[in-house]
């Protein structure tokens, strides 16, 4: 199977809830430091003891999340592992595990810093995102 | 046929979802006129057949008393209930008194002809008045700019007929049944009432007077808020002088008409004339002039014409006397009053917040028409029963009022463009600063309670407003204090005290860093030693301690001569080599202080391989200004974690550093990362230089450059704003940009249908909406190059925003306040966005396109993440036609290339 070309990257970022409020030209330059990674099944992609170093989208295939042997979450296309370890870099108490065939775009967070400080637009659409996350916590 | 429809939509221009709204709130309008003037000739001929014309006067005083009562019992109902339950009630009220006056007019008593003509005065302005608020609250401010010329036309209309209908049957039904077919008509104007609310999108429930007012509202509430808003006080005034025109030509033309007639005859006369001649004037007007007027004289032109014409027509009467020229005066009055004058009046009201308006246009219109009117009776009394003028000296009064009228007129034009200013700006945020005085004893104890308090920032900022008090004995605190458990609050008496010399803390200090405990206080208790003795500075760089070492520079950079003589090139040299990268920033600040043993160390740091140091060596760059160092700065633009310090650096060489600038702007062989930062420096230099450099580059092709540069000529026409900023340069991309916008709305328009997909022309959909809406913020940040930023960039926020009433107010003002040849450009994109596609045909011959050929010029746009959109979306639709296009773009390096020669397998 091919590689993904830019556009593909995009159409699959829109569906990241953290960048939803972003353009598609701005997602572009997100998708300029997304690399495609392929997993065959069974491989293990997050565990517990391993700090997440960046943010992960479900591009094709599943990936199985759980903790202590119980399946939580079956992750599928469009789905994002690890959104918060953009800026957190706690380890997450699940492991995952890839079902499928799987193909991921992943986000290191030392570049989506970078870009973030060279697109003060981008940096204040994710920033507002995250703020209406947090009221929408607070308000529950 | 098209030049047909396009007359035709230059005087009247309904849009969809407007049209049953429009015909039923004008059959409403005309419906009411129908009756009221079959009413009004009646109600004048009978009391002019019984009375002599010196009694004329006195009934405009009683109307004048008896419609300010009604008034307040109507303002009362207005406010207490939605406006729908007030029609309703004044519909049935005037039914009522109508069969009411049918009986007692039979029973022929001369009083009844009194209140007969009261009445009647009041039920113009009540039903009248309410049709027009209702008109207001069913239409936005723009609807019903396009709309109430239409509206207006309507009333006209039921003006017309009520006279002809009089004239016409009045031998033959008799004059009193004329009252019980004026009812018929109240009801029938009632159901056209009721159709219209039913309409999508009507709601006349939150439309009431006294919403936000209390159950005890008062009559002096009403007159509070006319208080308190100028613009109200300038419709007022106009009413008011309006009335008394209109009673002073009225008086002359009955004197003139009841000269020349008697009985039916007048009667018939009266009824022609309102019916036939003051309605084909005032149709003519409506029809050809009133929506042209409105449109191109805007509010203050319009209102206007009205005193200039009364004043030159009524010198003329006075020297051509007679019913003809007393009536071509009367006509010309009442026929530009309903329709120019009306229009431009209503328009005038629109700008005013929903609440306000609806509270106080029934009291406005009501009671001051009647109080104008009567002024206007005594205005008449004095001058023809005290001054014993004539009637045809009454012209000459005329005239004077009208010279008032205009004055009201021009202050009308700037209240309304200041109302509508107004409530745009509302909508910002108004931070005001809000500092203590500490002059008075008992804040100074309240202020010194807080300094010795334990919250640290509080204490701090307390210290400096004692600090800054005149006259105040600040060190007894400082020494008191310089035994904070607050690092923050110690290093800040050390600061304070090393600014006054006080030297009554040196133990203190010592102790300090005997204790080794914070930084910021160590810092600041070096400074301070060093500030009293510098021999000590050398001791402080030279300690592992950092902070100490910094210390002792702040306290150097308050005294130049001294840091030149003791930091010296060896020290700076041996220092610049540790591998300590805090020590090397150390070192950079250092140099800064230097002078020009300084330079080639700055020099050397500038290219170190930690971040912190070479932004401690840009702030040295921006201290010494040696042009040696603005190549490096330039590097470091393009170094995320050096910018901030970089930009600030190259500012503080101010003009001198602009023409390095301008060349780096101009090359295309630098990175665009680097050139798109220079307008971020320009913008911290106000000289006009700056302004000239940005302006060559506002036409650039990289969109993030462009923006840059729009970006900082807003800035420094909001810190520079005596520099020149070229009109002709902006309006040359004020037109690049509206062309840019039509033409991303055509390449839009095929794929609109797609813009929520998920798939390649859905993200191109997207893509095109997104540039549009930034080519529109290019747009306003061109004009806030040429007009008030803040006030542009307020309308910004409303035509961007969801607010349908926001935008209509905002390109409302945009229409008052831009001149003709950017409101040509600007308007249309804003005011009928479902249009576009008309208007870009229209105004700049862009055709409308068909998904393929969208895709091809996209292609060849140069865009490179359109262009790379557009390949996508091709081989997606598998649109064969655009291979060999999408061949060529294959062939690109980068994204484009890639992503067309995927669409090139998936055509293949």
């Amino acid at each position: 199977m091919a590689e993904l070309n830019i556009i593909e990257k995009v159409i699959a970022l829109e569906g990241v809830e953290l960048l939803k409020n972003l353009s598609p030209e701005q997602l572009s330059r997100i998708a300029s430091i997304a690399k495609e990674v392929k997993h065959p099944p069974g491989k293990v992609i997050l565990e517990p003891a391993k700090p997440m170093d960046a943010l992960l989208v479900v591009v094709d295939g599943s990936v199985e999340l759980s903790r202590d042997g119980d399946v939580l979450h079956v992750a599928k296309q469009n789905d994002v592992l690890g959104a918060w370890a953009l800026f957190d870099d706690d380890p997450m108490p699940v492991t995952a595990t890839t079902v499928d065939d799987t193909t991921l775009l992943r986000i290191a967070r030392d570049d989506f810093y970078d870009l973030l400080s060279d697109n003060v637009e981008i940096t204040a659409s994710v920033f507002s995102t995250l703020v209406k996350r947090f009221r929408k916590l607070v308000e529950q | 046929m098209h030049w047909l429809r396009a007359l035709w939509r230059s005087f009247f221009d309904v849009r969809e979802g407007e049209g049953l709204r429009t015909l039923f709130m004008g059959l409403y309008l005309m419906l009411v006129l129908f009756a009221y003037y079959i009413l009004k000739p009646l109600s004048r001929s009978l009391f002019l057949n019984k009375f002599d014309i010196d009694k004329l006067p006195y009934l405009y005083i009683l109307i004048a008393v008896a419609g300010g009562l009604l008034a307040y019992v109507y303002t009362k109902v207005a406010l207490h209930f939605s406006l729908q339950v007030a029609v309703t009630s004044s519909m049935v009220l005037t039914v009522v008194c109508l069969v009411g006056l049918w009986w007692l007019i039979g029973l022929g008593q001369a009083w009844v002809l009194y209140a007969f003509n009261i009445w009647v005065s009041l039920f113009s302005v009540m039903l009248v008045s309410q049709g027009w608020l209702v008109a207001a609250n069913v239409f936005t401010s723009r609807e019903a700019k396009r709309l109430y010329g239409l509206l207006g036309m309507g009333a006209v209309a039921g003006a017309a007929f009520g006279g002809t209908f009089i004239a016409q049957t009045v031998s033959r039904i008799g004059s009193r049944n004329q009252l019980l077919a004026s009812a018929a008509l109240v009801v029938l104007a009632y159901v056209a009432f009721l159709v219209v609310v039913r309409q999508k999108g009507v709601s006349l429930v939150a439309a009431r007077g006294a919403e936000a007012e209390t159950e005890e509202f008062q009559f002096k509430d009403i007159l509070l808020a006319i208080g308190r808003h100028k613009h109200l006080q300038v419709i007022i005034g106009i009413i008011t002088v309006t009335f008394i025109v209109d009673v002073t030509i009225e008086y002359q033309f009955n004197a003139m008409a009841k000269l020349a007639y008697k009985g039916d005859k007048l009667t018939a006369f009266l009824g022609t004339f309102y019916g036939i001649y003051l309605n084909l004037i005032t149709l003519a007007l409506q029809f050809f002039l009133t929506g042209v007027v409105v449109r191109r004289l805007g509010v203050g032109g319009t209102l206007q014409i009205m005193p200039v014409t009364l004043s030159l027509a009524s010198v003329a009467t006075f020297f051509i006397p007679g019913v003809t020229s007393s009536a071509s005066l009367r006509l010309l009055e009442a026929a530009s009053r309903y329709t120019l004058n009306r229009t431009g009046m209503e328009l005038l009201y629109l700008p005013l917040p929903a609440e306000l308006r609806n509270r106080t246009k029934a009291f406005v219109d009501i009671f001051v028409d009647r109080m104008g009117r009567g002024l206007g009776g005594m205005v008449l009394i004095f001058f023809t029963a005290v001054l014993a003028l004539k009637p045809t000296q009454i012209a000459l009064v005329t005239a004077v009022f009208s010279l008032a009228w205009m004055a009201l007129s021009r202050r009308a034009s700037r209240e309304y463009l200041a109302t509508v200013r107004g409530r745009l700006a509302s909508r910002r945020l108004d931070l005001t600063e809000a500092r203590v005085s500490c002059d008075d004893p008992q804040t100074v104890a309240l202020i010194e309670q807080t300094a010795a308090g334990e919250n640290p920032r509080q204490a701090v900022y307390a210290l400096s407003l004692l600090a800054e008090t005149t006259g105040y004995e600040l060190t007894p605190l400082l020494e008191k204090l310089a035994a904070s458990r607050h690092a923050e609050v110690r290093a800040r008496v050390y600061e304070l005290a090393r600014a006054r010399a006080f030297d009554g803390l040196i133990a203190r200090a010592k102790e300090e860093h005997a204790a080794a405990g914070d930084s910021s206080a160590e810092q600041a208790a070096a400074a301070y030693l060093v500030g009293l003795s510098v021999e000590s500075a050398k001791t402080f760089l030279n300690s592992p301690n950092i902070a100490r070492g910094h210390g002792a520079l702040d306290a150097l950079a308050a005294q130049p001569s001294l840091a030149a003589e003791t930091i010296n090139a060896e020290w700076l040299r041996a220092a610049a080599a540790d591998p300590d990268p805090r020590k090397r920033v150390l070192v950079a600040r250092a140099a800064g202080l230097a002078g020009g043993a300084g330079a080639s160390i700055v020099q050397q740091l500038l290219e170190d391989a930690d971040s912190s140091v070479v932004r401690a060596a840009c702030a040295a760059a921006g201290v010494l200004r040696n042009r040696a160092h603005v190549f490096s700065l330039t590097r470091c633009l393009t170094n995320a974690r050096q910018r901030g310090a970089a930009i600030a650096a190259l500012a503080e060489f101010g003009p001198r550093v602009c023409g390095t600038l301008s060349d780096i702007l101009a090359d295309e062989t630098v990175p665009a990362a680097m050139r798109r930062q220079i307008p971020r420096v320009l913008k911290l230099i106000p000289d006009q230089r700056s302004v000239d450099i940005l302006l060559q580059a506002i036409d650039h092709s990289d969109p993030g450059l462009r923006r840059a540069v729009l970006k900082a000529l807003n800035r420094l026409r909001e810190s520079a704003p005596k520099l020149s900023f070229e009109d002709s340069r902006i309006a040359g991309q004020m037109q690049v940009e509206v062309r840019r916008y039509c033409e991303l709305n055509a390449a839009l328009d095929p794929f609109r249908s797609s813009k929520n997909s998920g798939e390649a022309a859905g993200l191109l959909a997207r893509s095109l909406d997104e540039r549009m809406a930034q080519t529109l913020d290019h747009l306003f940040r061109l004009l806030g190059l040429r007009y008030p930023q803040q006030e542009i960039y307020s309308a910004y926020r409303a035509v961007s925003g969801r607010s349908s009433e926001a935008h209509s107010a905002a390109v409302e003002f945009l229409d008052s306040v831009l001149e003709r040849d950017m409101k040509r450009l600007v308007v249309p994109l804003l005011d009928a966005p479902e249009r576009l596609l008309d208007t870009g045909r229209n105004l700049l011959g862009i055709q409308p396109k068909t998904a393929e050929t969208a895709l091809r010029e996209l292609l060849h746009s140069g865009d490179s993440w359109l262009a790379a959109c557009a390949a996508a979306a091709a081989g997606e639709m598998k649109l064969r036609g655009l291979a060999p296009d999408i061949t060529e773009a294959g062939r690109i390096v980068g994204d484009v290339g890639e992503v067309a020669r995927a669409a090139a397998v998936a055509l293949a």
